[in-house]
């Protein structure tokens, strides 16, 4: 199948809800000890409603609460042992706490070929119930061929 | 934490650099974990090594949390707008990662005191694992 005609084309909307012990989980492992990750009073004094995600969280919301690799790959038509992750943005339009639940919608927004590569653009959005949009991210995957 | 002020900010400023603990095996299973990104090839030496890397090899996006936590112990996580990040080199086991930054560009926009810093990962051999960008606002 013609790779470019999938430009547009989207996933299921998914609902993916925070946890404090899962923000906890990602500082640990980072090995970032920023208590605005893991105290809940610290995090308010600070103004936030909760103990926040960190810069990077949106990927676990991708892959926790959405489909898996397996399926990003059948959306794709992709190789999965060619496959690279080749650049992440993040555009942080408000935060992320614990008992957020945030709504994401994904959609292909680009794809080149370049040398012996698939390029694929891969953009989300990140809805908080309640209070609108708080991430966006765009994911660049590169298919080797 | 102090926020720097934008008016004390010079492009060229250094972002104060942050040096990790080596990357352990341990680390990569909890990321594994914590992110939910279970490709063998983060913790499965056989894998690592089939794919010619000769063992288990970093999730690129740990290093990115860690050019996060660099520019979050630098400016408060609220102040920080875009963050940017190109996974250039693989990270194994061992490696010891420094982020550092710079201030390359500052603007008001909209009344909003916006500063542009390029950021970076490298290893001990000055091995360039991440390249990126962040905006904040201050």
């Amino acid at each position: 199948m013609e790779k470019s005609k999938l430009v547009g084309s989207s996933l299921p909307e998914f609902t993916f809800r925070v946890e404090k012990g899962k923000i906890r989980e990602m500082a640990l492992a980072i090995g970032d000890g920023k208590k605005i990750y893991t105290g809940t009073e610290e995090a308010k004094e600070l103004g936030h409603r909760d103990v926040i995600a960190p810069p990077t969280f949106g990927l676990c919301i991708d892959l926790w609460g959405g489909p898996d690799f397996m399926e990003i790959c059948r959306w794709l038509g992709l190789n999965p042992v060619k496959v690279l992750h080749g650049e992440q943005e993040f555009e942080y339009l408000g935060d992320i706490c614990a008992g957020d639940e945030i709504t994401v919608s994904t959609s292909l927004a680009g794809y080149t070929e370049k040398k012996s590569m698939h390029i694929f653009s891969i953009d989300s959005a990140y809805t908080a119930a309640g209070r609108g949009p708080v991430l966006k991210s765009r994911k660049t995957i590169i298919e080797l061929q | 934490m102090k926020t720097p002020l934008f008016s004390e900010i010079n492009i060229g400023d250094q972002m104060p650099a942050l040096v990790k603990d080596p990357v352990s095996e341990v680390q990569l299973v909890k990321y594994a974990g914590a992110s939910g990104d279970f490709n063998p090839i983060h913790f499965q030496n056989a894998v690592g090594k089939m794919a010619g890397f000769g063992g288990v090899i970093a999730h690129g996006m740990l290093i990115m949390g860690f050019v996060g936590q660099a520019i979050t112990d630098w400016i408060p996580q609220r102040n920080l707008k875009k963050l940017k990040a190109r996974f250039v080199n693989i990270t194994k086991p061992g490696d010891v990662i420094t982020v550092t930054g710079r201030v390359t560009a500052k603007r008001i926009e909209d009344r909003e005191n916006i500063i542009i810093c390029e950021v970076k990962a490298e290893d001990q051999n000055s091995q360039v694992k991440v390249e990126g960008s962040f905006e904040a606002c201050l």
